[in-house]
Parts: C-alpha cells; sequence; structure tokens
C-alpha cells in the first residue's frame, strides 16, 4: 500500500506539469530520428553488409531502434533513483519522508517505480513510431519471445540503476554525472554502432554492463535465433544481474547508515 | 517512563563526506545534552541560531544518528528502535517546503497517511478531521502552491498529526509567520498539551513563545544546556536585579566587548544608527554605565526599567542576547 503510494504521488505530479509529457517524447523521437538518419547517410542506405557480417542484422534502422529503446530501458532506473531523489530534495520533502516508517529502500523503489512507468510507456510510443515511420519487420511472435528478455534485463538495469541509488544518497547532486555516464554506455554498449569497431579494452568495458548482452539477445531475436543459441547471452545477463544487485545493495546500506551521520541534506 | 530521555548526547558533522581512508575534520553542534521530558509536557529547547536545537530534534526523531550518547523515546533507543520510534512521533520542520505543492491539501494527508500506515478504515475520518481541526477542510481540493504560509504551516501541522504521534516535535513553528498565523500555531500547540494529552518538544528563538507556551525550557547555547527550568524558575534568575533597556544612537557595537558591564544588543536598526541595549544593572551602577556610553559616543535617547525576562536569562548566562 505504502509502496503504491509513493508510485500514486509520482504519477499525480508528473501529469501536473503536462508539457513535461510532450517534452520528453518529442526529445525521444527526434534523438532517434538524428541517430537513425546519421546511420544511413554514413552506412550509404538502410542496409549495411558490413554491419551484418559483423553482427548478423544488417538492416540499420532495426538495429538502432532496438538499441535505443533498451538503452532508454537501462537508463530508466538510474535516471529515476538519481533524479526522484533530487526532486524530493529541491522540494525539501526527503526527510519528510524519511521520517516515516517506510522503509527507505522502499520508498526509493516507488520513486523509481513511477518514474519508470512512466518512462515506458513514452519509450513505448517512441517504439511505436519507430516502427511505423522506418517500416521495422516486427511480428507479435518476435514481440512474443523478446518479454522474457526484456523482463530479465529490466531487473538487471534495476539492479544496476540501484548503484545510483546509494551514490545519490551519499553525495546528492549526482545528476549531470549520472547522464554522462548514460552517454558513455551508449557507446560502450553499441547502442548504434558494433562494439567490434573499438579497442579491445573499451570493449571489455562495455562487456561488463547488462545493456551490452540484453541488446545483443534481442537483436538476435529480431533475426530469427533460438532462446538456446541465446543461451551464452542470457547466462552473462544472469551473473551481472546478481552480481549488481548485490554491489547495489551493500553500497545502499553503506549509504543508509553514512547518510545518517551525515544528515539527508534536508531542511 | 519518560517521553523522551537524552543522556550526553553529541553530534559532530563532518566538513567532507566521511569515506574509507579519506580524512575529514569534524566539527561540533551538539556537546552533550542531557534531559528528560515527562509524558503529557510541552518542553521547549530555547536558544539563537546555530544553538544546536535543530541539530537536537534530528537525533531525536532518528534522522540524525548521534556522535555519542544516548536517547529513548518513549522508552525506544534511537539507535536501535527506528521504526518503532517513527510509528510514534511526528515532526513538523522548519520552514514551508515540507509538503508538495503540486498535490492539493487532501492529496498530502492521504499520502502521509499510507506512507505512515494509518489504517484503511479510519484514514478518511482522520483526514477529514484533521483538515478540519486546522480550518483547511474548505480548501482541501486546493493545490497546496497557492497557499499561504500560515495555510501550509497548518497544513504542515496536520500532516504531522496523520499518525496520531504520542510525541510531536516543532522546530521553529512559528518561524517566518505573520502574527495572527502565528497565534493560531501557539493556541493549537497548547491544546493539543492539555486537550489531546500529546507530549510536545518545541524549537524556538522567539523568547515570548517559549515563555508562553512552555512547561519547562531548555536554554541551548553553543551545543549545550546551560539552564533548564519552568518559565518562572528561569526567570528567577534575575528577579532580584533589575532589567534596564538603553536606546542610543551612533554607538558602535564593537565597543561592548571592552564593556564592564553585562550588556547586550537587543535590535539594531542601521538605517537610522540606533542600537538598543539591554542587561542587568544594579541602581548605583546605572550613572556608571550612562557614563561610560556617553564616553564611548553614544547618544543616550532613552533608559527604561523592565520586567525581566528570559532574554535577561539569557544575557546572564551567556552575554549575549538571542536576536532574531
Amino acid at each position: 500500500m505504502s509502496l503504491l503510494a509513493v508510485i500514486e504521488k509520482e504519477l499525480r505530479m508528473f501529469f501536473r506539469y503536462p508539457l513535461r509529457v510532450i517534452s520528453v517524447t518529442l526529445i525521444g523521437i527526434v534523438f532517434l530520428l538524428q541517430f537513425v538518419f546519421f546511420g544511413e547517410a554514413v552506412l550509404g542506405g538502410r542496409y549495411s553488409q558490413i554491419l551484418a557480417s559483423s553482427t548478423g542484422l544488417g538492416d540499420y534502422p532495426t538495429y538502432a531502434l532496438i538499441g535505443y529503446i533498451l538503452w532508454w530501458l537501462f537508463a530508466s532506473p538510474m535516471e529515476a533513483y538519481v533524479w526522484g531523489v533530487r526532486r524530493e530534495l529541491q522540494r525539501g520533502t526527503l526527510e519528510t519522508n524519511v521520517l516515516a516508517p517506510i522503509r527507505m529502500i522502499k520508498f526509493l523503489i516507488g520513486l523509481s517505480l513511477g518514474w519508470i512507468l512512466i518512462d515506458n510507456v513514452l519509450m513505448g510510443i517512441v517504439f511505436i513510431f519507430g516502427v511505423i515511420v522506418f517500416k521495422i519487420p516486427v511480428s507479435f511472435i518476435i514481440i512474443l519471445k523478446a518479454v522474457p528478455i526484456l523482463i530479465l534485463s529490466f531487473i538487471a538495469f534495476l539492479g544496476f540503476g540501484m548503484i545510483f541509488a546509494g551514490l545519490v544518497m551519499l553525495f546528492k547532486h549526482i545528476g549531470p554525472l549520472t547522464q554522462i555516464f548514460e552517454f558513455g554506455v551508449m557507446f560502450l554498449s553499441g547502442v548504434f554502432f558494433p562494439t567490434t569497431v573499438m579497442p579491445k579494452t573499451v570493449q571489455a568495458i562495455g562487456n561488463a554492463i547488462p545493456l551490452t548482452h540484453a541488446i545483443e539477445a534481442i537483436r538476435g531475436i529480431f533475426i530469427g535465433k533460438s532462446y538456446a543459441e541465446l543461451i551464452p547471452t542470457i547466462e552473462i545477463l544472469l551473473v551481472l544481474t546478481f552480481f549488481y544487485w548485490l554491489i547495489s545493495y551493500a553500497l545502499f546500506k553503506y549509504a543508509e547508515k553514512l547518510t545518517r551521520v551525515i544528515g539527508y541534506g534536508g531542511y | 517512563m519518560y517521553a523522551i530521555e537524552a543522556e550526553n548526547l553529541k553530534k559532530s558533522y563532518p566538513k567532507k563526506i566521511p569515506l574509507p581512508f579519506r580524512k575529514v575534520e569534524w566539527v561540533n553542534a551538539v556537546n552533550g545534552i542531557s534531559f528528560k521530558v515527562k509524558k503529557g509536557e510541552l518542553f521547549g529547547l530555547l536558544g539563537p541560531n546555530g544553538a544546536g536545537k535543530t541539530t537536537t530534534i534530528k537525533i531525536l526523531t532518528t534522522l540524525l544518528e548521534p556522535s555519542g550518547g544516548d536517547a529513548k523515546i518513549l522508552g525506544y533507543d534511537i539507535r536501535r528502535d527506528v521504526r518503532e520510534i517513527r510509528r510514534r512521533i511526528n515532526l513538523v520542520a522548519e520552514g514551508e517546503r515540507t509538503l508538495y505543492w503540486r498535490l492539493s491539501a487532501y492529496e498530502n494527508l492521504k499520502y502521509f497517511a499510507r506512507i505512515y500506515y494509518v489504517p484503511k478504515s479510519v484514514e478518511k475520518e482522520r483526514i477529514e478531521e484533521l483538515l478540519k481541526l486546522v480550518g483547511l477542510w474548505e480548501r482541501r481540493n486546493d493545490l497546496v502552491m497557492g497557499f499561504s504560509r500560515g495555510m501550509k504551516q497548518r497544513l504542515a501541522i496536520a500532516k504531522a498529526l496523520i499518525n496520531d504521534p504520542e510525541v510531536l516535535f516543532l522546530d521553529e513553528p512559528t518561524l517566518g509567520l505573520d502574527v495572527q498565523s502565528a497565534i493560531f500555531v501557539r493556541e493549537f500547540v497548547r491544546k493539543l498539551v492539555d486537550e489531546h494529552k500529546k507530549t510536545v518538544l518545541l524549537t524556538t528563538h522567539y523568547m515570548a513563545e517559549a515563555e508562553e507556551l512552555c512547561d519547562r525550557i531548555a536554554i541551548i547555547d553553543h551545543g549545550k544546556i546551560i539552564a533548564l527550568d519552568t518559565p518562572e524558575g528561569l526567570k528567577r534568575l534575575v528577579k532580584d536585579e533589575d532589567a534596564v533597556e538603553i536606546k542610543v544612537k551612533d554607538f558602535n557595537p564593537e565597543k561592548l566587548r571592552d564593556a564592564p558591564f553585562a550588556l547586550a544588543i537587543v535590535k539594531e536598526d542601521p538605517t537610522s544608527n540606533l542600537t538598543t541595549l539591554r542587561g542587568q544593572i544594579d541602581e548605583e551602577d546605572l550613572p556608571k554605565v550612562v557614563e561610560w556610553l556617553v564616553k564611548n559616543n553614544a547618544k543616550i535617547l532613552s533608559v527604561e526599567e523592565k520586567e525581566p525576562t528570559l532574554e535577561d536569562v539569557f544575557i546572564k548566562l551567556t552575554g549575549r542576547a538571542i536576536r532574531d
């Protein structure tokens, strides 16, 4: 009930700024369009043999749309935690919430789930827009096959994002740093181009990010791979999910303890 | 059992985040505070800004962990029993931004009722009762952003009562309020203790407020309690001495450092260069004080004998006045 109350409060407040809904959707669409057109211009058209031979998926708009939507899904929990706490600090309401018997972790998850819910709806709109505008070959079977991978990816992303929940409690003003990180991930995880074009060390860093493997798995489904063929990728995703949840929980507990020493930065 | 027990409470803040392997300087905010508050008592922490009042409240409400000492709220340990305490207390924090301005008054209370686990069966009734109690029922569906400062504070009090707390903490509850709203808040707080049998701990730097409201007052300065008694008991400290208020013009307040008398500035008006000084001065010493002021270029505008107040107690104990 208390978790739902936090989510409901966030949703109510989000929709009290109607322009925000329009601006977030438009930014999402503009971002997608420019990357797809840029890619097509560089590749000399929609289809690329080079891309197909290195990734198995030669249709650039499909390639970019999958990467972009998953990147959005990946960034959403981070944004939600970081800006959720930031907004509460700006409103002066963080300590009012901390003082309530609701657990801090539950409150933060509520804050982020509200945001993620909104984000995913907007992302869905951008996805449908991309599918229609770029005539992406997507079927009901593909979507159905992608759902379990998407759920697993999302759990991994939530765990990864919670690291930022711990960080934001300690450092408070990490919004810009988070954005730099998100855009860095865009390159490291092969959102718009294959990571194979980058040095091996950079690729190794990219491999530690769950998004890289989530994108690989979903692209695999789009080119008709079976679950059996995707097992190695799914295994890595599972290991990373466990690893990041462990790390983020430990960091969060440490941050929670330290925050009671340094204060919540409230009133 | 006491409602609040604080034993040698200490709190230091780090100047930087104390990460492992990082050398950090610490600043003392509370330096060993001890006091006990009985159930149903209205207890005040009186002191100037930066005295450690808010830090003390934050420790007692479990928002901060003390660096030393112990405290119990309704018998629960503030380190160990955080959630138990949070269920039984509430806080009206300083400032007006403790509510969601983009939610209505009703939505705010409903939200806080949920995160305080108020049973669904009583939620609606309690919200209505509280909004009526603070006179905001008619405005329940209006967004808080349209409320005046006084209305926001009334709603903040209603919010703080949403879990029917046994102990209520109020941090500078009338700060920045207009006279009418301040009176409402004071009367309401007194009613909470007298009629609803709540235990209240409030901080203030308004002498009159502490004197009018509190059953007992702890005067706090530089993180330490320097006196603790009933308002009458505290005033007895200066009862035998006359309080004198002297209005002067063109006086350099810096000179007070070398004054051979305990005089403190209670009011300054830089535009007209007027200063009001106050202190406990015997009748026979008064001419010497006036002479000293004149020698230091002060133009004496008036000299008045006053009834001793808590301000005089503070001046006597610290040599300074509590100023707004």
